[in-house]
């Protein structure tokens, strides 16, 4: 306690449950003293299990892991130095707000006055005050959420860790918590490792993400660096609102290097020089984000199609345009979008566009 | 006119239910020569009876031994019932399951059988006419194991883990985290220990025979049959009653929790 600040290293870490499913394979990553990492990943990917062995309450298969400089492996969840906030909250249903942000410290044998004077700063900060006397189940949600939030604060562990702690708020009481959890984590400067399967959540709140998928770490990077240069096309998909639209095809050499899909439909010239691995004949997929698929005129149209549907979000719409056997969606200016049925003409932005191996996946390198 | 009938037959049953046990008190109270008559309203009140039972029994030494006796195996039971139930319930580890069997199968043998091997053991430890032959063989039971497990899996597995983080030891998570949660439970095994204990009548009687460890229903049973109340009914009825009443008290206290307990499905399972 009060020993500041520390990183947290995971190197090789495995972790198969007693029936044999191997819920964590190979993991490695590095949280930086005081940085925000968010462990980003669909549900069942193991985000969970990778914060239950960080704080100690599974044990890892393989590899290690470290917390400061200390292999913690076997040290138990009450020496590690660490505060958890759990997705249900898990408050102590008989203890008081008081009692529950208190009882860890009362255990650690820290004075009474100090415990007072931690608990009533904590309670100040989440706006708990008047709620002291409260028990769990006469809280709201959010409320709730804060009095776990604020359990944590008070031990001042070196380490903060996050499991999904947002997921049962309204979709405003959201939008407020994370700008709160941002602030505590500007005030703290404390090491925090943060769960969610909410991509916005781990794009605001996150210094660099970990994207998991099926127990594998998938990319490690900043926000922007796994929205712009997604390592794979898992990432790639699971990135993004409406995900980025995929094309099956491959590489053909008529007029210069173009990509050929949907039989045909799509055709995109390609600059060869910035794609150093690409051959002709080559099976890929083709990658592109809604707001890199541009309304363009009939002449300069890498695709064109009726439009299916169109979603109206405000100043943006979300134009659905059929194209072949498959449907392409564009984000475009909600205020010239086309009509249903109508004919859509839509270019690709070169410089925005992304190739996958079509058989492992992997993104094919692009310079610049 | 519903209701009056409801009222009736449920009037009806009271009284079927009830009747016994106010006429037994009653009788208590009753000259020996009325008691047979089987009436509510005897011609006068006596304390015969009481005096006739305080004069031959130890009744005071008998209430203190059968007192001690079963506040030691219901504290014993609960504590080592819910350790063995929370292992159970919320920790992992080899053999669990087939351990969990075992215990399940202890409720099948019947008492009889083991009464021979426990007294032998009992005498070999030399602890007959002592009270602690009539605790250390209830020190634990398989329905609390049961019914307190059943009561702990309710618990979810994030708050068991909080406090582990907040640092308890499995035996604090037990006692200060585990227990306020499980208070329903808790009383329920308490009592069925407690009344177990308080009515046992057979034990006390292989494994004391001096007259100053002897439990009350000990005391009652052999007053009854073995002439001590010279073939009176009132005297008789007086010290069985003597024996119902802590009982009765202690339920009437703890009812509340009892049929939460059952309601809540307690014994599920
Ligand atoms: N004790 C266990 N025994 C066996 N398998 C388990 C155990 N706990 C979790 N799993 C499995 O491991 C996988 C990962 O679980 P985990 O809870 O870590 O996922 P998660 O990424 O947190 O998912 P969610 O977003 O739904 O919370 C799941 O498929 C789950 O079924
Ligand atoms: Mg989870």
């Amino acid at each position: 306690m009060g020993r500041g600040i520390a990183g947290i290293r995971l190197e090789q870490v495995w972790k198969i449950y007693d029936n044999g499913y191997v819920a964590v394979a190979d993991v490695t990553f590095e949280a930086a003293e005081g940085e925000f990492l968010v462990l980003l990943g669909p549900s069942g990917c193991g985000k969970t299990t990778l914060l239950r062995l960080v704080a100690g309450l599974e044990t890892v298969s393989r590899g290690t892991i470290r917390i400061g400089d200390q292999v913690v492996n076997d040290v138990p969840p009450r020496d590690r130095d660490i505060a958890m906030v759990f997705q249900n909250y898990a408050l102590y249903p008989h203890m008081t707000v008081y009692e529950n942000m208190a009882f860890g410290l009362k255990l650690r044998r820290v004075p009474k006055a100090e415990i007072d004077r931690r608990v009533r700063a904590a309670a100040r900060v989440l706006e708990l005050e008047h709620l002291l006397d409260r028990r769990p189940h006469q809280l709201s949600g959010g409320q709730r959420q804060r009095v776990a939030v604020g359990r944590a604060i008070v031990r001042e562990p070196r380490v903060f860790l996050f499991d999904e702690p947002l997921s049962n708020l309204d979709a405003r009481l959201r939008v407020e918590m994370r700008a709160e959890l941002a602030r505590l984590h500007r005030e703290l400067g404390r090491t925090m490792l943060y769960v969610t399967h909410d991509q916005v959540e781990a794009m605001t709140l996150g210094q660099r993400i970990v994207v998991l998928n099926q127990g594998r770490v998938q990319q490690i990077g900043t926000p922007l660096d796994v929205y712009h240069r997604p390592a794979n096309r898992f990432v790639a998909g699971f990135i993004g609102n409406p995900p980025m639209n995929f094309i099956d095809g491959r590489l053909e050499r008529l007029n210069g290097l173009r990509f050929v899909g949907e039989g045909g439909h799509v055709q995109v010239p390609l600059a060869e020089a910035e794609w150093p691995n690409i051959q002709p004949g080559q099976r890929v997929t083709l990658g592109v984000r809604p707001e890199a698929v541009i309304p363009t005129t009939p002449e300069r149209a890498t695709v064109q199609g009726p439009v299916e549907t169109v979603e109206v979000l405000g100043a943006v719409a979300h134009l659905y345009v059929r194209v072949g056997q498959t449907t392409v969606v564009a984000q475009v200016d909600a205020a010239q979008c086309p009509a249903p049925e109508q004919t859509a003409y839509l270019h690709f932005d070169s410089t925005r566009i992304h190739l996958f191996d079509a058989e492992t996946g992997q993104a094919l390198l692009r310079l610049a | 006119m519903r209701r009056l009938l409801l009222y009736l037959i449920l009037g009806i049953g009271l009284v079927v239910f009830a009747y016994p046990f106010v006429w037994m008190g009653i009788a208590t109270f009753t000259p020996e020569a009325e008691i047979p008559e089987l009436t509510l309203l005897p011609s006068r009140w006596t304390l015969d009876h009481y005096r006739l039972v305080f004069e031959r029994l130890p009744v005071w030494r008998g209430l203190l031994n059968s007192l001690v006796v079963a506040l030691a195996v219901t504290a014993s039971v609960l504590v080592f019932t819910s350790m063995a139930a929370y292992a159970l319930a919320k920790l992992h580890w080899r053999g669990r399951e087939t351990v969990f069997s075992i215990i399940l199968f202890t409720m099948m043998v019947p008492f009889l059988l083991l009464l021979i091997p426990l007294y032998t053991l009992v005498v070999r430890l030399g602890w007959t006419d002592s009270l602690l032959g009539l605790i250390v063989p209830f020190m634990m039971n398989a329905t609390g194991v049961l019914i307190l497990r059943q009561s702990f899996l309710t618990i979810p597995r994030d708050l068991i883990d909080a406090a582990r983080i907040d640092g308890c030891g499995e035996l604090r998570i037990l006692f200060t985290i585990v227990w306020p949660l499980s208070v329903p439970a808790l009383v329920t095994v308490g009592l069925l220990t407690f009344i177990g204990s308080w009515n046992e009548v057979l034990w006390p009687i292989i494994v004391v025979r001096e007259v100053q460890w002897m439990t009350l229903p000990q005391l009652v049973a052999l007053f009854a049959v073995g002439g001590g109340a010279e073939g009176q009914l009132g005297p008789q009825l007086a010290a069985a009653f003597l024996l119902a009443l802590p009982i009765v008290l202690a339920y009437l206290f703890f009812q509340r929790y009892f049929i939460q307990s059952f309601a809540t499905g307690g014994l599920k399972g």
